[in-house]
């Protein structure tokens, strides 16, 4: 286990993530492929923190920084697929294809 | 020399992308939920391997919460929550997957071949006590800014998924204006019953959206 | 930082699993004897002491059911690991000045962490049977554990805050002088209903409760409804270790070794866990998640307060 492993693993995480975000078709199986690729983040930023930090703490408050960032995008995307759904009756990203109201 | 911590790294890390690939492979929507669950629960293993200790436990705890969250909005939202039915609802399949790889192949390119700095952790400091110490003395504004965005992010999450709008109900104070005076901006078969609005959002914490029961919405049947 | 030598892996299957074990039994007589006393029946002590043993032997004999589509990997996962999560909060949790298994230095963050991947287990206990009473008692039982899952961490970090430790092991040697529930008198009420929560039992039984025609439990028969029981007994012998050890001073005690005071706060807390769970009429779930946000989780942060302002 050392930084190279540790971010190939990152890589492969960010890679899933991108591909799910992207080919998924409903806005919650899209929010699933973004918390993939944060995962592989919080993966990456741990990995060069145990590796090249010498353990300085700021590495850490990075960590909690992004999961805080996960949290809060949660929140707000559930929120915001609620509002489209009720607004539009759209729950695919098909349906909120173009900005006419 | 192949330790044990070199043995529960590659574990973790096989369990973490296969669970991660297996969450857009599966039928079941909550399969789906539960498989990210695992790929977080793994990344978490592999955190308290590399030291930081408190972190990894506190990412078990956080996202145990945040996928029982999301388990019960993808019943809410995706169209075969039980995976009775096989299903393939992917868009630009390809391109994604090619997308995909790039990205892989991009951070994987900077792992091998960039020249880090060899700064270990020192295995016998106590990275939780330096982590506190640090939250609340060094990096203190930015853990009270953390906190006020959580708060600015409740507030906003309350307010975009509340059903009723400023004007009274969501339902009226929102409609855009009619194409004729006196008639409705939607389509003559697509008409809203004020009776069964007004009935449904008495009620607190109702998913109004849902409620349209009457109404179809071409052959995609929303199950409430 | 840890004096106590760890224990060898062997060594540690056997004394999680000996807690376990002694814990099931113990458990599953209180609530027989809990049940016959609120009942007006007789004890009976002989036959109260065999209950668990003669349930067991009829259940491991009885068909097992099944329901149409079941989602058979949850369906198995769900017990397995409820049991296999009391066993790793039992990990954590000194039993005695000498024995403990693992006694991480995030040991409570470890007991919450099981305590919220229970909720999950407990959630496919609801979805897996594809059955509609098991699906609306799984999705009761998720909006009230979500109300207490919060009040449970306050709780416990208000615990910690004397022994300035995250460890299990320096809590209880933090309670050398006085026990946690004296200085933190809100503490032990609200880590008890967050037992009671986990455990479904009580005001809190609305998992496999008898207004759902069994809730969760409607499909289970057989082997699936004996593993689901032990595996509840399971927990509430993990919960009731943590309480005895984070609130009760855990091995402390005047005269007795210190693994004797800890079975006998453990025994305590399981007795009176026991006890409420038949005595005390059902909250609907409703009334309850108002009752936590509303009451109780301003109840825990005033605990954090009192913790805080004792260690200034």
């Amino acid at each position: 286990m050392n930084l190279m492993t540790v971010l190939l693993v990152a890589a492969a995480l960010i890679g899933v993530g991108v591909w799910g975000a992207l080919a998924q078709q409903t806005f919650v199986m899209l929010m699933m492929g973004i918390e993939m690729m944060l995962n592989g983040v919080i993966l990456a930023v741990a990995g060069f923190w145990a590796f090249t930090g010498a353990g300085l703490p700021k590495g850490q408050v990075l960590v909690i920084i992004t999961m805080a960032v996960m949290a809060i995008e949660l929140a707000i995307g559930f929120a915001l697929v609620t509002a489209v759904y009720r607004a539009r009756q759209a729950d695919m990203t098909e349906g909120i294809g173009s900005l006419k109201g | 020399m192949i330790g044990t911590i070199d043995v529960a790294f590659v574990v973790f890390s096989v369990a973490a992308v296969a669970s991660g690939c297996g969450v857009f492979r599966v039928d079941s929507m909550i399969r789906a939920t539960y498989l990210l669950l695992a790929s977080f629960l793994n990344v978490g293993a592999i955190l308290v391997l590399l030291l930081a200790e408190y972190l990894g436990v506190a990412l078990l705890f956080m996202m145990t919460a945040e996928m029982i969250v999301m388990g019960l909005f993808m019943v809410m939202f995706m169209m075969n929550p039980a995976g009775l039915n096989p299903m393939n609802m992917v868009h630009q399949p390809r391109f994604a997957a090619a997308a995909g790889v790039v990205a892989a192949a991009g951070v994987a390119v900077v792992a091998v071949f960039a020249d880090f700095p060899d700064a270990p952790v020192d295995a016998e400091s106590d990275t939780i006590r330096e982590l506190g110490i640090e939250l609340l003395g060094g990096s203190m504004l930015v853990f009270e800014s953390i906190g006020v965005t959580l708060m600015a992010t409740m507030v906003c999450s309350v307010i975009l998924s509340s059903a009723t709008g400023r004007f009274g109900d969501g339902y009226e104070g929102s409609v855009a204006p009619a194409l004729e005076p006196g008639g409705d901006h939607r389509p003559a078969d697509d008409l809203y019953d004020p009776d069964a609005a007004m009935g449904h959002s008495m009620h607190g914490m109702d998913m109004g959206g849902m409620d349209h029961g009457e109404m179809d919405h071409g052959e995609m049947e929303h199950d409430s | 930082m840890n004096e106590v030598e760890q224990l060898s892996a062997p060594l540690a299957i056997v004394v999680v699993a000996a807690v376990l074990v002694v814990g099931v039994y113990v458990s599953s007589v209180v609530d027989v004897v809990a049940f016959r006393s609120v009942a007006g029946q007789r004890l009976r002590p002989g036959s109260a002491a065999l209950h668990p043993a003669r349930v067991a032997r009829r259940l491991s004999r009885q068909q097992s059911v099944r329901t149409e589509r079941p989602d058979m990997i949850l369906r198995v996962l769900a017990p397995a690991a409820f049991l296999g999560l009391a066993a790793a909060a039992v990990t954590v949790i000194p039993l005695s000045p000498g024995i403990v298994v693992a006694d991480v230095r995030t040991g409570i963050v470890l007991f919450g962490a099981a305590q919220a991947l229970a909720i999950v287990a407990i959630f496919f206990h609801g979805w897996s049977p594809n059955s509609p009473f098991a699906l609306v008692a799984g999705y009761r039982f998720v909006a009230v554990a979500l109300s207490y899952e919060l009040l449970s961490m306050f709780v416990l970090i208000a615990a910690a805050i004397p022994a300035e430790s995250l460890s299990i092991g320096a809590i209880v040697e933090s309670q050398a002088g006085l026990w946690n529930v004296i200085r933190q008198p809100l503490g032990l009420p609200l880590f008890l209903i967050v037992s009671l929560g986990v455990t479904f039992s009580g005001p809190l039984d609305l998992l496999d409760s008898n207004d759902l025609a069994g809730g969760g439990s409607v499909e289970d028969s057989g082997m699936q409804r004996l593993a689901w029981q032990t595996a509840r007994h399971a927990m509430r012998i993990a919960f009731a270790a943590c309480t005895a050890a984070v609130f009760l001073g855990g091995w402390h005690g005047p005269v007795l070794p210190g693994g004797l005071w800890m079975a006998l706060k453990t025994f305590a807390v399981v007795a009176l866990l026991g006890f409420l769970d038949v005595f005390v009429a059902r909250i609907s779930a409703e009334r309850f998640v108002r009752l936590a946000w509303g009451v109780l989780l301003p109840f825990a942060f005033l605990n954090l307060l009192i913790a805080g302002v004792g260690a200034l």
